[in-house]
């Protein structure tokens, strides 16, 4: 239909419905979770319910009608190879065609994988990005015609992220790595993205405020499960060759897009109310990806009816899974619990117990052992009368009798352990002694040799919040103010966490947001504005070319924008020539500087007014133009660039009061600045009080003694901003009704201080 | 050898296996269909020189769907349906030469094949020359003989389902009389026409439940309300209350087997169960396609294909999904002595003929024992 509505040939990506849909997935995790699990063999290719991640994550695509997939692998290329080539994918009719990449060793991140498919020219049109430990019967196809559809209207949509609603603290949310989305409720487009880590927590995520004034209604999120299913146009790829500094898809390159003022890209998210998809992150989403499969929630894909191992199982009462094959020997005084699912081949002796556990194929459980909430690889053998709780065992491993392995341990294969042993919580065990026996070179990288050995000492006790320790996560304290953290906040609206939605949490270290290319030292860059105004000044150029002149310098040297915006101002100001004598020549003047560059202000991208008032206040205290403030900033009001109420609103401000500073002559002139202001205030209040009643005159006078002396009504800065960037925007949602309280506050404040008068 | 055989079909049976494994296609007749043409692309492409060849692909074929899933008894019926009507053309076709001029039935005949049959005493196309079994110097040419034949039988199998709903509801006049008040469940087609079909110009009431979790009853009854059936749609807790009001249960099914019972979609063991308490008929309308000569004597758990907890819990309910083991089955076993009647496309059966009679009679009209286990 469809065909027919894009002119053919033209647009490629969009038009043609018949195009095979292709899937380019990560198989490489790029991090090391789930060591020493995976020194011999990639994450993707873990077993979880009996089935490798792989060929979950496959089965999840042919789910969605994906055709031709890519997997890209780094570590252990070549086992994934192989399992690809034995896998049912690559028989005749399994209507998918898998292409294995291997990429080169230096691929560090998903970004430098996404380079390498840019050179690689391997994807021709719009494409599903998946990572290799993907989950999901979410009909990804929808998504991906939802992405074409908007394509076809807007050209700069690059990729839908799709996310699963989910409950704060679910269990299948990865702590480690969840996220705060921001989203437009119309258009569901993500506007602000940031990535959370597990720990340490913080509690402040900090939104650029100018996103409010454009966008009527946003929802601020972070229930979303992220499940890294992305449908990418085929510009990402090339987005990433062209920032070569970009590593994570999320951190960076969402992040990175969004906050862009150039690129002027758009990316939207696709919330899936039906539908599941999760990705084993770490060891805790394996626990509960396993247990989702189990309890059916991955439906149909679940171990009786499409087990993507092609085991056949029989689904008794309770979620209780057994292979069908008669193979599987059940002793007649063995307890199985619910939710447990055993391979087959396995036997499990007299008095043994399993409960919500999964049992790989050949094992054997011994008699009067306790295994519970714990996954056992292939060919496992377990004594007599152990217990193993909360665990996770790898393929081959031998646990001799009378051993105890406490809740969180990682037996990596092939371990030998016990008999009489006792391993404590979080352990983590492997074969490999000393230095590395295998010298196979497409094995691990030196890098992950060396950090083996530590493995060796085992104890990963604090580390390991984002893993399986389900009891320790909700106990880590979230009182961690990070505020002075950030330089920039003047340009960022600060959101508390507020309890309705959900515990928005911020780790304090956060990785690289602004790549760390090293600031450009603070003075070189105002020579640099300065420089750059000078040319325009002096050569005539139009408001807009400055403003592109500006904004990439902006780029170039990665500072804040609230950096640029004190160079500009300060140009203006100096711009401006001193008379002596003549006030009406000396206003004239001003009026043609402000008339002609004014604009330039709000040209440089984010327009904030009140800022550029304090910004103004702090230079011209500092200035040999201080007498011309007042002037200056009249000249502002009449260009439209500051209003009545930002002015107001900045003579309220603790900045514009001079709080926090050291008493000098700086100090009186902002107080001097700010007996300027006040009396514009009055004036305005006069001209309003013409039109209004009496009760305003009142007003005016209140408003007048106010002013003379100091208001302490605000605790921060910012608080007080975003009250203001409420004002400025009186159609904000309910989603930021804590601004809308604090905007009480401030009121009930200052009318408790009229009742004093 | 027979492995080898079907090598090139084994795509269009593979993506089909899939689709079934991965519940792209849903429902009793969709799938039987599906089934049918893929079997006739097997036939239309298989090499054989005599039937059993030809009856061993077919249950390769056969035993790979039903293995993908299990759960979707009308592969396996559509399968030995075909099976049976090989056979059959297969005798008719030997025997042709010598014997179709004998038209007359004499009761040896009637014992070896059954009752009578309407299509398969009526030769289909004449076999030209005699069909000759491994023939060593054409190996094909029974295949070249025998294959429209066996075209015309699966075409013929292929009109019965595509007419099924229409014919189970020809006599639908019969079984519901004026001013009677009927209750059904769920979204089933063949009740659907079987309902819509009585109404002409009769007046009578159905009761529709809701059907939770699917709420699939919501669309019955807005399909029946719309063809002017007066109609009331009714939470699921209500079906015992209203019972004693009810006239007569009519309920679709999933698989009619072979005891008579049968599987059907979730909450209808408890409308059955609340109309044996009221002494309330309950027919069952279904298409012959979903008899199946297979039984549930072990109450096999598995079979009443669990689904997906979200329809009933929502999966943000975060703390819950953790505490709550949400069981959610799709289909219901109901034994054989709730059910009154089964209304199909070859006729009526009366209560007391369920359990021996009728599915010794029909399963034996429709299937081959042989072919019972695939």
């Amino acid at each position: 239909m469809s065909s027919k509505a894009a002119p053919a040939g033209k647009d490629k990506l969009i038009d043609e419905d018949e195009e095979v849909l292709q899937a380019v997935i990560l198989a490489d995790s790029f991090n090391k979770r789930f060591r020493p699990l995976t020194t011999r063999k990639p994450r993707c290719l873990l077993p979880i319910c009996n089935a490798p991640l792989l060929d979950w994550t496959f089965e999840s695509l042919a789910l969605a009608g994906v055709q031709e997939v890519f997997v890209i692998c780094r570590s252990h290329a070549q086992l994934v190879k192989e399992a690809i080539k034995e896998s049912k994918w690559s028989k005749p009719g399994s209507g998918m065609k898998i292409v294995p990449i291997m990429t080169a060793k230096e691929t560090f991140s998903p970004g430098d994988a996404m380079r390498d498919i840019y050179t690689r020219g391997l994807v021709t049109s719009d494409f599903v990005l998946v990572m290799g430990d993907l989950v999901s019967n979410i009909r990804i196809d929808e998504v991906v015609r939802v992405h074409k559809e908007r394509r076809k209207t807007n050209k700069d949509a690059i990729m839908t992220m799709v996310v699963k609603e989910s409950g704060v603290r679910h269990r299948t949310r990865a702590r480690g790595e969840s996220s705060v989305f921001v989203l437009d409720r119309e258009t569901s487009e993500c506007l602000y993205y940031e990535a959370l880590t597990g720990y340490p927590r913080n509690n402040v995520v900090r939104i650029p405020r100018e996103m409010l004034a454009t966008h009527p209604e946003v929802e601020i999120r972070n229930d979303l499960i992220d499940c890294s299913i992305d449908v990418c146009s085929v510009e990402v790829p090339s987005l990433f060759q062209d920032n070569f500094d970009y590593l994570d898809i999320r951190r960076d390159f969402v992040h990175g897009i969004l906050t862009s003022d150039l690129l002027m890209k758009n990316i939207h998210c696709y919330v899936a109310k039906d539908g599941y998809a999760a990705r084993v992150q770490d060891t805790r989403s394996y626990e509960s990806i396993s247990k989702d499969i189990l309890s059916r929630w991955t439906f149909p894909l679940v171990p009786d009816d499409n087990h993507p191992g092609g085991h056949i199982y029989e689904h008794t009462r309770g979620n209780r899974y057994i292979a069908k094959d008669d193979s599987v020997v059940l002793a007649r005084t063995c307890k199985i619990g619910t939710n447990t699912l055993i391979g087959s081949s396995t036997q499990v002796s007299e008095n043994a117990s399993i409960d919500a556990s999964v049992i790989g194929q050949h094992c054997n459980i011994g008699a009067g052992s306790t295994v519970s909430n714990s996954y056992i690889f292939e060919n496992t053998v377990i004594g007599a009368n152990c217990t193993i709780e909360r665990s996770i065992i790898g393929a081959g491993v031998n646990i001799k009798d009378n051993t105890h392995i406490a809740k969180g341990c990682l037996i990596g294969d092939g371990v030998i352990v016990g008999p009489d042993s006792v391993i404590q919580p979080y352990e983590r065990l492997s074969t490999r002694q000393g230095p590395p026996v295998n010298g196979n070179d497409d094995n691990d990288d030196e890098e992950d040799d060396s950090d083996l050995e530590e493995v060796e000492a085992s104890m990963f006790l604090g580390d390991s919040a984002s893993d399986l320790d389900i009891s320790d996560a909700g106990s880590i304290s979230s009182d961690s103010d990070s505020e002075s953290d950030f330089s920039d906040t003047d340009s960022h609206a600060e959101l508390e966490s507020s309890a309705g939605r959900s515990d928005l949490s911020l780790p304090l270290d956060m990785p690289s947001i602004i790549p760390g290319s090293g600031l450009m030292a603070d003075s070189e860059f105002r020579i640099e504005v300065k420089q750059s105004l000078e040319r325009a000044f002096s050569e005539g150029h139009s408001v807009e070319n400055a403003a592109v002149e500006l904004k990439t310098l902006r780029m170039a040297s990665n500072v804040p924008l609230s950096r640029v915006k004190e160079a500009v101002v300060a140009a203006i100001v100096e711009k401006i020539p001193i008379v002596d004598g003549d006030p009406a020549v000396q206003r004239r003047k001003i009026a043609a500087v402000v008339g002609r560059w004014g604009e330039l202000i709000n040209r440089i991208g984010g327009v904030d007014p009140i800022e550029t008032v304090c910004i103004l206040q702090a230079h011209c205290a500092t200035s040999t133009r201080m007498p011309l403030f007042g002037q200056i900033l009249a000249a502002l009001y009449q260009e439209d660039i500051v209003e009545e109420d930002d002015i107001r609103a900045w003579h309220k401000l603790p900045i514009a009061q001079g709080e926090g500073r050291k008493p000098g002559p700086e100090t009186e002139n902002l107080q001097r600045c700010l007996t300027i202001g006040a009396h514009m205030i009055r004036q305005f209040d006069e001209q309003e009080s013409d039109s209004e009643e009496e009760e305003s005159e009142d007003e005016v006078l209140k408003a007048g003694k106010v002013v003379a002396k100091p208001v302490k009504v605000e605790e921060t800065p910012e608080t007080t901003e975003e009250s203001e960037s409420e004002d400025d925007d009186s159609k904000s949602s309910g989603d930021v009704s804590k601004e809308a309280d604090s905007t009480d506050v401030e009121e009930d404040g200052e009318s408790s201080e009229d009742s004093e008068e | 050898m027979a492995e080898v055989r079907i090598a090139p079909q084994h795509r269009s049976v593979e993506i089909l296996a899939s689709k079934l494994r991965r519940r792209s296609i849903v429902g009793s007749r969709a799938t039987a269909l599906e089934t049918l043409l893929v079997l006739r692309q097997v036939i239309s492409k298989a090499r054989f020189s005599n039937i059993n060849q030809l009856v061993e692909i077919i249950r390769s074929v056969g035993r790979r769907l039903v293995e993908a899933q299990p759960k979707e008894h009308s592969v396996g019926n559509t399968v030995r349906k075909v099976l049976h009507h090989i056979r059959e053309e297969y005798q008719t076709a030997t025997r042709g030469t010598s014997t179709t001029t004998q038209t007359s039935f004499s009761i040896s005949k009637f014992v070896l094949q059954g009752q009578p049959k309407r299509q398969a005493t009526v030769p289909k196309t004449e076999i030209r020359g005699t069909l000759r079994e491994n023939d060593s110097d054409d190996p094909d040419s029974f295949a070249r003989g025998l294959k429209p034949v066996l075209m015309e039988a699966i075409q013929d199998v292929l009109d019965e389902l595509e007419t099924v709903y229409d014919n189970v509801a020809k006599n639908a006049k019969d079984h519901i009389h004026p001013d009677e008040i009927i209750l059904t469940l769920g979204m089933s087609r063949t009740v659907e026409t079987f309902l819509k079909t009585a109404a002409h110009g009769r007046n009578y009431t159905v009761i529709v439940a809701e059907t939770a979790p699917s709420y699939s009853g919501r669309e019955m009854a807005k399909s029946l309300s719309l063809a002017g059936i007066s109609t009331f749609l009714v939470p699921d807790s209500s079906i015992y209350g209203l019972m004693s009001r009810v006239n007569k249960v009519i309920l679709g099914a999933h698989v009619i087997l072979a005891n008579g019972g049968m599987f059907a979609i979730t909450g209808s063991l408890v409308a059955a169960t609340a109309a044996r308490a009221h002494s309330t008929p309950v027919v069952v309308c279904a298409g012959q396609f979903k008899l199946t000569p297979l039984w549930n004597l072990y109450h096999e758990y598995g079979a009443h294909d669990f689904g997906n907890p979200s329809d009933v819990l929502g999966f943000e309910e975060a703390d819950l999904v953790d505490k709550v083991d949400v069981v959610n089955p799709y289909y219901d076993y109901v034994h054989p002595d709730l059910i009154d009647a089964f209304i199909t496309n070859d006729g009526d059966h009366p209560p007391s003929s369920i359990y021996r009679h009728v599915f010794n009679r029909l399963l034996k009209e429709t299937y081959d024992d042989e072919d019972n286990e695939l």
